[in-house]
């Protein structure tokens, strides 16, 4: 009897490992113009996952950040996405996978119309309602703000939680972060992060998030990826990963990981 | 009173070329350094032209539309040539584009010209095809040229805007919806400025032209008319045929910008 109830645990637990598995990379080799931008990529990330993905400026990071919404695909090796290959349907993937750039585009028009703007092609967006809307900025700490307001006039951090906002108007499952916050001051980099975190407990999101920014990252992320000349030289929690040498190995300095620690 | 020829003999042409000396006289002074470019401008627009001149006649002689084809076909060929060696950028399959452009807005055009507008018996007269033709390939090669360089330059000046759109959910030509009209728009303002002017500030070339050779002016109009929509239609449909190959150009099948391709510089 124990063993088949232990056989029957292990059978829902692989089926639950598996079913939680949202990306797998298999040996991805990314080359541009002839040089090898990222190699030897193997792993995968877990739904409700926080990952930080950490490196140099040069290691490949927004490269392999782009891979995950089929933005860029590998020279070799395979991705999948929930089992399937990551570009069997890319407009789908990309409703489920939201990025948020580094520097955030904001178009041409008023608020409403730039959280609006994938309602050009999806009619559920374009029937969003004000007070969807309205929830919407809410979530992303964007209140008392005019629909109609122009968008450009917005200073940079509200643009940024614009950008969020629109994001999650597609309801996605995966939210990648591109350096989002480096071009804001600690401050307000920290006040967006919060919202980020907030987020994914509350929408069960899985957050992958680029940056050189270590200190930043160690508040939020669980797991750490380190990329070093595009290959991973660790992977794991930060306290695991600041015993080895991978932050030195990676060019950030050792100094900073043991003021942080 | 009205005279009905104005006949322009090699003697007068000759007399003509007192405005290129003149031309000449003033880049000297001003030393612009251009005597050597104009005197070799002047000099093909003479030796080109009069050879077209011979060619046409011959065209013109033989009355058989596979002639008229061939030659409407070789015209087309060489302003999308031309075409493709105005491009700033190197556009990946540019010349096929234009041909394709530049082939599908001047059958249609003309051939609804030919045979519904003006009635020409035979419909492959080349005294009508040639000369409506080449005003048709002319104009759809000068604006397709222009359009295909602001629309390379826009998508360079929005490349962070098309991949936010992408990564939205939006496919490639929804994509790049704000570039083409943005392109289009820049490429068929002038058209619609000109309808706007005509007639009051400038008197078009072919009207001119018609009435130094006698036309009536009320008819000279007519025909001045059906050309200036004759041109916006060309114009308008020659750049969504080139833009819309043009466009996909510019993404993979897995719908990514080929952002290799904005990077890039014709050498």
């Amino acid at each position: 009897m124990s063993y088949i109830i232990s056989f029957c645990d292990c059978v829902i637990y692989t089926w639950s490992m598996e079913n939680s598995t949202l990306f797998q990379f298999e040996d991805v080799q990314l080359d541009v113009e002839g040089k090898h931008i990222l190699q030897g990529l193997d792993f995968s990330i877990n739904k409700g996952e926080f990952v930080a993905v950490i490196g140099a400026s040069g290691a490949g990071k927004s490269s392999l950040l782009r891979m995950f919404n089929a933005l860029a695909s590998p020279s070799s090796g395979r991705i999948t996405f929930r089992g399937n290959d990551i570009d069997s349907d890319v407009q789908s993937l990309r409703r489920n996978v939201g990025i948020l750039f580094q520097n955030p585009v904001v178009f041409e028009g008023t608020v409403r119309e730039n959280l609006l703007i994938a309602g050009r092609w999806d009619q559920t967006i374009s029937q969003t309602l004000d007070h969807e809307i309205l929830a919407a900025l809410d979530q992303v700490g964007l209140i008392n703000i005019e629909l109609t307001h122009h968008a450009r006039d917005l200073s940079g951090g509200e643009q940024q939680r614009l950008a969020l906002a629109r994001t999650l108007l597609n309801h996605p499952q995966v939210l990648l972060l591109d350096e989002p916050t480096s071009s804001l001051d600690p401050k307000l980099a920290r006040e967006i992060m919060d919202q980020v975190e907030e987020l994914r407990e509350a929408l069960n999101l899985t957050v992958i998030a680029v940056s050189h920014d270590h200190l930043l990252m160690r508040r939020y992320a669980k797991r750490v990826i380190i990329l070093s000349e595009g290959k991973i030289i660790g992977d794991g929690d930060f306290h695991t990963l600041d015993k080895s040498h991978a932050f030195e190995d990676a060019g950030l300095l050792k100094n900073e990981v043991n003021n942080a620690t | 009173m009205r005279p009905d020829f104005y006949v322009l003999s090699w003697n007068d042409l000759l007399v003509s070329l007192l405005f290129i000396a003149f031309s000449l006289f003033l880049i000297k002074k001003w030393k612009l350094g251009l005597e050597n470019t104009l005197l070799v401008g002047t000099l093909r627009t003479f030796v080109q032209l009069t050879l077209m001149g011979y060619v046409l006649t011959w065209f013109f002689d033989q009355q058989h539309w596979a002639f008229m084809l061939m030659l409407l076909f070789l015209m087309i060929l060489i302003a999308s040539y031309e075409g493709t060696r105005r491009q700033k950028n190197a556009i990946p399959h540019f010349f096929p584009a234009m041909l394709v452009a530049l082939l599908g807005s001047a059958l249609l055009i003309l051939g609804t010209i030919l045979l519904f507008i003006l009635d020409v018996e035979p419909w492959f007269s080349p005294y009508a095809a040639i000369p409506i033709g080449g005003m048709i390939i002319g104009n759809g090669l000068n604006s397709t040229a222009l359009t295909a360089n602001r629309f390379v330059g826009e998508l360079k000046h929005r490349e962070k805007e098309i991949e936010t759109l992408l990564a939205l959910g939006a496919t490639p030509k929804l994509a790049v919806y704000d570039a083409m009209k943005a392109s289009i728009h820049a490429a068929l303002i002038p058209n619609i400025n000109a309808m706007m002017t005509v007639g009051l500030v400038q008197l078009p070339g072919v009207m001119t032209g018609q009435i130094l050779a006698g036309i009536d002016p009320i008819i000279a109009v007519r025909y001045q008319i059906m050309i200036m929509y004759m041109w916006f239609t060309t114009a308008t449909l020659a750049n969504m045929i080139m833009l819309a190959i043009v466009y996909r150009q510019y993404f993979t099948s897995r719908l990514q910008l080929r952002l290799e391709l904005l990077r890039e510089n014709k050498g």
